[in-house]
């Protein structure tokens, strides 16, 4: 059980969020000059590192706003949160 | 009266602890990121929505609880409203607000069911199965949070110390009432 700073309400319990799976992919500008690897590759293939790892989640049972958060996923220790569209604050 | 048909129609009284439910009231769900709608508001109104997260404002009639940075939730303070008082407040939001795209208008009155719980023994149910931390909401008058209590989404209001209104969506309020009953019987 770990605490999350939700950007809006402030910290609240892990169970009131869900996670989004990575953050920071963009979408292909022109989907259909691409061929069905490099489609498939933009809608399944996550890095899944073990490690420092950039992540969307939502405060599904609070505010139900979204925003990103950098997130050691071997020992879950949340490094930064910022809100949708800002630039990580750490590399 | 509003024609509201609750599913619950109880009243519970334990040991420092009441619970009722408190219907009918007006329940009306706000979005906006535009700016002039503080304005708009007040003037309908006569309060401004909260900007600051987890607050809440309000006057005689209306309570006005901050739900996100572009959502709201106005709810009436008198059980004694007609049909018409909704509908009126109804139409005055929507031709202000809704008609000139300056954000969204829903009613909500009969999605929610609102629960008062009065009594010293308030946040001792609530802890039982919820997992804010209740440390600063307690003694903050007018405080609001959404969590989940049970696994049921909630919004609560501190009204004054140890009195506060639960919001639970219609369809969980029978399986949360007899939860909190439940669970009071054992504090
Ligand atoms: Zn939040």
């Amino acid at each position: 059980m770990f605490i999350i700073n939700c950007p809006y309400c402030g910290e609240r319990d892990q169970t009131e969020f869900s996670c989004g799976g990575e953050a920071h992919i963009e979408r292909p500008k022109q989907p259909t000059e691409l061929s069905d690897d490099q489609w498939a590759e933009y809608l399944f293939m996550r890095k899944n590192i073990k490690g420092v790892q950039f992540e969307r989640w939502n405060h599904a049972h609070g505010c139900r706003k979204w925003f990103n958060m950098v997130r050691d996923t071997s020992n879950d220790k949340i490094q930064a949160v910022y809100k949708m569209g800002e630039k990580p604050p750490v590399k | 009266m509003l024609s509201f048909n609750s599913p619950i129609k109880e009243e519970k009284k334990y040991n420092d602890l009441k619970i009722v439910e408190i219907e009918p009231t007006i329940k009306i769900n706000l979005r906006s990121n535009k700016r002039e709608f503080s304005t708009k508001i007040g003037k309908i109104l006569s309060i401004l929505p909260p900007n600051e997260a987890n607050t809440s404002s309000g006057n005689e009639n209306y309570n006005f609880l901050w739900l996100s940075p572009d959502e709201w939730l106005v709810y009436s303070n008198n059980i004694n409203h007609t049909l018409d008082n909704q509908i009126e407040l109804e139409n005055n939001l929507f031709n202000e607000i809704s008609k000139l795209n300056q954000g969204a208008v829903t009613n909500v009155s009969d999605n929610w069911v609102m629960i008062n719980l009065k009594g010293s023994k308030t946040f001792d149910l609530l802890s039982k199965s919820c997992p804010f931390n209740f440390k600063d909401f307690k003694n903050k008058k007018g405080s609001v949070v959404q969590t989940v209590l049970n696994h049921v989404d909630v919004i609560l209001h501190n009204k004054d110390e140890n009195d506060l209104n639960l919001f639970v969506r219609r369809s969980f309020s029978q399986d949360l009432w007899l939860w909190i009953n439940d669970s009071a019987r054992f504090l």
